[in-house]
């Protein structure tokens, strides 16, 4: 009994090795608050893997949430050195002796589609928009340099596709990110094994045109791993301090694959982009909700 | 003769109305065709095409070839031609149109210019019909004629015109050619005995080409930034895959990838004879370190180079920036974005955390919107108080009450810069700004200001700026 209960996971390992080979070798980056990364399969968000981010109400529009809940994901992306939950071996430049022992074979680091160097620490983010709104100095907020940034302007919800396809493919880049409209199912299916080919993290930023466009788009699957919604909440500065405080969010997590749908209340907290779960609110939140109205989404 | 006058005598005459634009269209195609045989080529006139060969005739097996294939190609094409080589511009004209000749071309050696066009009449000269009939008039009829004239008395009568034609077309003076398109800095040729249609015959013939035109790029140190691949078809058209590369290229596989992205854009027509791979802007490349399993052991830029390209050619290289900072206190001047390709010089670094004027209440909050309209956007406002927010204002067909708001954060025209930017200043005399940042009942939030000031003579007005996260 005790043998079987070794076995399994084991045996799961395996499955998902057969099922989706290349995911394996990715990391996960941590949200570095306890509560989210707990219900995320890993331990946090999965690299090499492409991430749907939804605005609400009026922020569908503008994406000025999404934009900013994906700068501080990339920020953390782009600067944190790989903390790896699912062990993984870094495949950095190693020394090792030659046979004969004539002198020392330099071995360099693997290329990029072997999924190890160059994800962590650097790389640039392809970041793919109809029109070129994206204000520096609000990004460097929320903790990406946009000095990483390569803005491609794109009118077209194809032709942001494809360049973000293209993005996952080329060595140097760390994240991949797109604002998207329209989206056909293959398209997801194709950035998600591309990313995962790659190990390339990339993001779908929903942005609608309008009421219509949002409503049809928004009940449709597509092969993202994770699908979240970051909705504005009223800000609660302390108590007699007049003014606006500091920015409050929603985020569900609406879907995830191998988890749970999930809700919490975050606050923005500082320039790193890092956030956490609203003081007043934290017992409530770390109990995820149960969010059973969002299940369809799974 | 007026057709009027022609078909009284001849009522049977087949007529079609002259389509001069059609026609200087079909002669610029011949030209471009002609750029088979050489890079400068140009239409001449309205009824002829100059090619400059000197340095190509080689490549076709001499000039009475080279004559030959063209006079062959025209044939099959169903136009009749008469072809002539000489030392100058200006002898080939005249022995084009007016030497004796049959079918064969006709081709003066070198030194032969100014025998050879002494029999002609003077109109071979390219002299206006005016001139050229004032010159039969005093009895010059041939070109030998004015030779043996005195040359002051000639200008003096008929103007600078005719002197310098016949120096130009004896060789005496020097005529430039100047070629239909840019002449490129490196070219390379294929052409195909059978003409070629095949998807992967015309990728196979690209790699080619592209393998040709590095070698030689190799050899001198240089990366090409433009690259032009012109297919000549059949039927006498030229279709042509244009390429820009974000930095100097001499990679053939590079090269031959963004080619071939675009291959299926080009239409082989009933086939394709020629293919010629020009490369105009080269720049100096040194030899690159390459890495050992053979990818460039490069800086991040050049690691992404290639991908730029890529976008870069199906976008537009305009469509590809980046965000750089500016000393500015204009939002709008603060970031601009900046092309993607080509060197870059280092960026200046971005501020980390946006240093907080203390009055705004400081803190770590995130002050500045991360997304800014350009241009601002105006809006509805109600406020009660001259220095107050409004309560309410209406956007984009929402309404949206007001329940908290910074500011005001007062940003001035910066009056020593041009006006180059940011519409909503200084345009009647706003040119103060009144920043606040507002959140409404759903906790949306929005960087409003409200331009020019009160008790000016027109209302102040407002606008959304960006919203915050």
């Amino acid at each position: 009994m005790v043998q079987e209960r070794a076995l399994l996971p084991e045996l799961r390992e395996r499955v998902r090795r057969i099922e989706r080979p290349a995911a394996t070798v990715h990391r996960v980056l941590p949200f570095g608050v306890a509560a989210i990364d707990r219900m995320l399969p890993g331990g946090g968000l999965a690299r090499g893997a492409l991430h749907e981010i939804l605005g609400a109400g009026g922020d569908e529009e503008d994406g000025a949430l999404a934009a900013a809940f994906a700068a501080g994901i990339i920020g953390r992306l782009t600067t944190q050195p790989t903390s790896a939950s699912q062990s993984q071996t870094r495949l950095g430049p190693s020394l090792s002796p030659l046979r004969g022992g004539e002198g020392l074979k330099i071995s360099p680091p693997l290329p990029s589609r072997a999924g190890g160097e160059g994800r962590g620490e650097g790389g640039l983010v392809l970041w793919c928009l109809p029109r070129p709104d994206l204000y520096g100095p609000g990004l460097a907020a929320h903790g990406l340099d946009p000095g990483r940034l390569v803005l491609v302007r794109a009118p077209r919800d194809d032709e942001i596709l494809w360049a973000m396809e293209e993005g996952l493919r080329a060595p140097g880049i760390a994240a991949v990110i797109g604002e998207i409209g329209v989206l056909p199912a293959v398209a997801s299916r194709r950035l998600q094994l591309a990313a995962e080919r790659s190990g390339i993290t990339a993001f779908l930023l929903r942005r609608w045109r309008d009421g219509g466009q949002a409503a049809r788009e928004r009940a449709l699957p597509n092969a993202a791993v994770t699908r979240w919604r970051v909705a504005a909440l009223p800000s609660q500065p302390p108590r007699g301090e007049p003014g606006v405080g500091r920015p409050r969010w929603r985020v569900e997590l609406l879907r995830c694959r191998g988890g749970e749908p999930a809700c919490w209340e975050v606050e923005v907290a500082d320039a790193t982009g890092h956030v956490s779960l609203a003081a007043t609110l934290a017992d409530r939140s770390t109990t995820p909700v149960p969010a059973e109205r969002f299940r369809r989404a799974g | 003769m007026p057709l009027a006058d022609a078909l009284s005598f001849f009522p049977g005459l087949a007529t079609a109305a002259a389509e001069l634009a059609e026609d200087a269209a079909a002669l610029r195609r011949l030209a471009e065709w002609c750029g088979r045989y050489s890079p400068w080529t140009a239409p001449d006139g309205t009824d002829g095409v100059r090619i400059e060969i000197t340095g190509s005739a080689h490549l076709w097996g001499g000039e009475a070839a080279l004559a030959a294939d063209i006079m062959a190609r025209l044939d099959r094409r169903h136009v009749s031609g008469r072809i002539a080589i000489a030392d100058t511009l200006g002898a080939a004209w005249a022995m084009a149109r007016f030497a004796e000749m049959g079918k064969d071309p006709v081709i003066l050696p070198p030194g032969d210019c100014r025998a050879a066009l002494a029999p002609l009449p003077v109109e071979a000269l390219r002299l206006d019909p005016a001139t050229a009939q004032g010159l039969r008039r005093v009895g010059l009829k041939r070109v030998g004629d004015l030779s043996a004239m005195p040359r002051d008395a000639l200008a003096r009568r008929f103007g600078e015109t005719v002197m310098q034609r016949l120096d130009q077309a004896q060789g005496d003076m020097p005529e430039p050619l100047s070629p239909l398109g840019e002449v490129p800095t490196r070219r390379v040729r294929l052409s195909f005995a059978e003409p070629i249609t095949e998807p992967t015959d015309l990728m196979l013939a690209t790699e080619r080409l592209t393998a040709d035109l590095v070698q030689r790029l190799v050899r001198e140190g240089t990366g090409a930034r433009r690259v032009d691949l012109g297919f000549h078809r059949v039927d006498g058209l030229v279709e042509r895959i244009r390429l820009g590369t974000a930095r100097p290229s001499r990679d053939p596989r590079h090269l031959a990838a963004l080619f071939k992205e675009r291959l299926d854009t080009v239409d082989p027509g009933l086939g394709v004879e020629d293919m010629i791979l020009a490369a105009f802007a080269v720049e100096p490349l040194p030899a690159e370190q390459i890495g050992l399993l053979g990818h460039p052991a490069g800086s991040e830029a050049s690691g992404i180079a290639p991908l730029l390209d890529r976008l870069g050619n199906k976008l537009g290289l305009a469509a590809l920036s980046r965000l750089e900072p500016r000393e500015s206190h204009i939002p709008e001047r603060a970031s601009v974005s900046v092309p993607a390709a080509g060197p870059h010089p280092g960026p200046p670094p971005w501020p980390r955390g946006r240093e907080e004027p203390a009055q705004l209440g400081g803190g770590d909050k995130p002050q500045r919107p991360i997304r800014l309209f350009e241009p601002p956007e105006p809006v509805e406002a109600f406020w009660l108080l001259p220095d107050d927010p409004p309560f309410r204002f209406a956007w984009r067909r929402r309404r949206y009450r007001v329940t908290r708001a910074d500011g005001p954060e007062r940003i001035a025209d910066e009056w020593w810069q041009p006006a180059a930017s940011g519409a909503g200043l200084r345009e009647g005399g706003d040119a103060i700004r009144d920043y606040y940042r507002v959140e409404d009942e759903e906790g949306r939030r929005f960087w409003l200001f409200r331009a020019g000031l009160h008790g000016n003579d027109r209302p102040p007005r407002w606008f959304v700026h960006g919203v915050f996260s």
